[in-house]
């Protein structure tokens, strides 16, 4: 899922500084599980921007609204009248959340109340890790489920580089090192001979790199009288 | 003694098992609490929520006290 | 300004280190830093400590990710100063087309030798905040390069329209770090990807690398590429003592240490503030002289196993200690191979 981090209280103060009546809008999916931008945050962030703005003496009007999901039109529709009321939103959604907003009232100013992060899983209670770089070109297949794009440091298709140690890789004892995974995990299923063959260089054109990416599924689409 | 003294609003968040049935005890036993300490109930200390304690403050609170 | 021979006589490339590791010499080459900054006169000043000494000499690429002159530009110098340079390459700054497009003017400025390496992360260096590139791994570079040259091919699969860059190429083995069985088959890997020569991570452990070389001559990877063993001296016991517990990939034995500690022995139940400015540079002079003694010995020792070709002194930022080195392994003066290739 899309794991992602509230900005400081006062990065916020400051991004929604020209407005009176703000909306804070919580998304119900990846970040309520991730407990940055779910209906509980957004009440705390709503709350916590009355007060502090009470205190700085220009106390604003700061309600909050949770949908399911900010990505898609069908659940922002529900939130109209609120969104067109506010002088200005400020989204505790992904990224996508954010820009779903902009797109989708486009008289309104939405600012964005998280930073995103990245695509992974909670590991442990509070712990959560990046596995994922959406490169569009899936190799888990040759690296026994583990992904060398995310989980490197340096990307490499045929590592580990010489700052692999004791399991971390160089860049923080914190970070284990995927290439050390990845070869345990092939050694203990008798596959090492898979990484023992040379990775041609990535095509990235499947990857950010290519451009912003798109996909159209024909069969999939409604037909203009459907639609 | 100072009439315009500063008596703070507290909002006590009691557990319901006990810090609430003492609160309930110590009024059987005609003991006396200021009456700028206002007791909620709450049906276990972990129940205590952030929002709780921000609404607290929010609407005028100078303290809150969590008992449990 | 020396031209470096194009007629290559059977040989792949024609430089120096070729010739001298295709004759079966005992190879060396050395290291210089370019400076941060854009004085050409260092490069020279330290060219000149090392000219004579060593059959080529590695010119790093914005090492620990600290920005210096670049790799080709200081290369370009040390060309013209009559010495043949080993330019650097790292994955960390540039894509394929930069790589590419860098190393066929770095051919055209006279380069001939050329090291593959996927670069220090940028959180080591003075621009953590930058973005890396890693469009490729050393392993794919080297088979890049090779291609460029045996094929004439981009990495795209377009012909070269013209002369194709013809470099030695090298790549680097850590043969400590971890996962430790591994490193002779990734070893192997840059060797199938076209790997003329290898440089290793420096060695202080020599039992350690005996054994990762009894590895590398099971798989044969001895005989289809020179391997030279990577060594450089000590400045002190504290250097010695940092190497071993911070820097991955660097086996420092206890031995080592007592050594280089031993040597400063006359100073040890001196108080710290009691020493004086004399008493340190004394000190800091018999560490230095130990710690060439030391590289001196080790290089004595590599020379005995099998499979170990030459040696890639790496004294940066301490060039004057390669002359005391290489003329103290009785590696002085280095060879002149003009013959064509024998084997």
């Amino acid at each position: 899922m899309i794991i992602a981090e509230r900005k400081p209280l006062d990065e916020i103060k400051t991004l929604v500084d020209d407005a009176q009546k703000v909306l804070v809008v919580g998304c119900g999916t990846c970040v309520t599980v991730c407990f940055a931008g779910g209906s509980r945050e957004a009440q705390i962030t709503a709350a916590s921007l009355r007060m502090s703005t009470k205190l700085d003496g220009n106390g604003k009007n700061v309600g909050d609204v949770t949908v399911q999901r900010q990505c898609e039109w069908e659940y922002l529709d529900e939130i109209k009248d609120q969104v067109e009321d506010a002088d200005m939103v400020l989204s505790l959604g992904c990224g996508i959340g954010v820009q779903a907003i902009a797109e989708h009232f486009p008289e309104s100013w939405v600012v964005p109340g998280l930073n995103t992060t990245f695509l992974g899983i909670p590991s442990e209670q509070g712990v959560w890790e990046e596995r994922c770089a959406a490169c569009g070109d899936c190799i888990l297949g040759l690296t026994g489920g583990i992904c060398p794009i995310a989980r490197c440091s340096k990307s490499l298709l045929n590592g580990p580089c010489g700052g692999s140690e004791a399991g971390h890789c160089e860049i923080d004892p914190d970070v284990p090192c995927a290439w050390q995974l990845i070869y345990d995990r092939l050694s203990s299923k008798d596959k090492l001979h898979v990484i023992l063959d040379l990775q041609p260089p990535k095509n990235w054109s499947t990857s950010r790199d290519g451009g912003p990416r798109k996909i159209v599924r024909e069969d999939l689409r409604l037909k203009a009288e459907e639609a | 003694m100072e009439t315009n003294q500063f008596v703070p609003d507290i909002i006590a968040f009691c557990c319901h098992y006990c810090a609430y049935a003492a609160a309930d005890l110590a009024g059987s036993m005609r003991l006396a609490y200021p009456a700028a300490v206002k007791v909620v109930e709450i049906p276990c200390s972990g129940k205590l929520d952030p929002l709780y304690v921000l609404r607290a403050f929010e609407d005028g609170a100078d303290g809150v006290m969590v008992a449990g | 300004m020396t031209t470096i021979e194009t007629n290559t006589n059977g040989y792949v490339v024609g430089s120096t280190l070729e010739r001298v590791l295709k004759a079966g010499h005992f190879a060396v080459t050395g290291e210089l830093g370019p400076p941060q900054s854009a004085d050409g006169d260092e490069i020279r000043e330290k060219a000149a400590l090392l000219k004579g000494l060593v059959d080529g000499v590695n010119i790093t690429d914005n090492q620990t990710a600290i920005v210096r002159m670049s790799s080709i530009g200081a290369g370009t110098i040390v060309v013209q100063e009559g010495l043949e340079p080993i330019i650097q390459m790292t994955c960390r700054d540039r894509n394929r087309l930069a790589i590419q497009s860098d190393l066929l003017g770095a051919y055209a400025l006279g380069m001939r030798n050329l090291l593959c390496l996927s670069g220090d992360h940028q959180k080591f260096g003075n621009h953590p905040t930058a973005k890396n590139v890693f469009d490729m791994d050393s392993v794919q570079l080297v088979k890049m390069v090779t291609d460029m040259r045996d094929e004439c091919i981009f990495q795209c699969g377009d012909a070269l329209k013209g002369q194709e860059p013809r470099f030695f190429i090298g790549a680097a083995s850590a043969p400590f770090a971890d996962p430790i069985d591994f490193r002779p088959y990734r070893l192997a890997k840059k060797i199938n990807a076209g790997a003329d020569f290898i440089q290793t991570q420096l060695v202080y452990d020599v039992e350690a690398f005996d054994r990762f070389m009894e590895k590398v001559r099971e798989l044969g990877l001895h005989e289809k590429t020179y391997i030279l063993a990577g060594v450089g001296p000590l400045k002190s016991p504290g250097m010695a003592r940092y190497m071993k517990n911070n820097v991955p990939g660097i086996l420092v034995p206890d031995e080592i240490i007592e050594r280089m500690t031993a040597a400063g022995k006359p100073w040890a139940d001196i108080k710290k503030d009691e020493l004086t400015r004399e008493d340190k540079r004394a000190r800091s002079k018999v560490w230095r002289d130990e710690g060439i003694q030391v590289c001196i010995d080790l290089i004595q020792q590599l020379r005995e196993i099998k499979g170990v070709a030459g040696v890639h002194i790496m004294a940066i930022e301490w060039e004057k200690a390669v002359k005391p080195i290489v003329e103290g392994a009785g590696l002085y003066p280095r060879p002149t191979v003009k013959e064509p290739v024998t084997q």
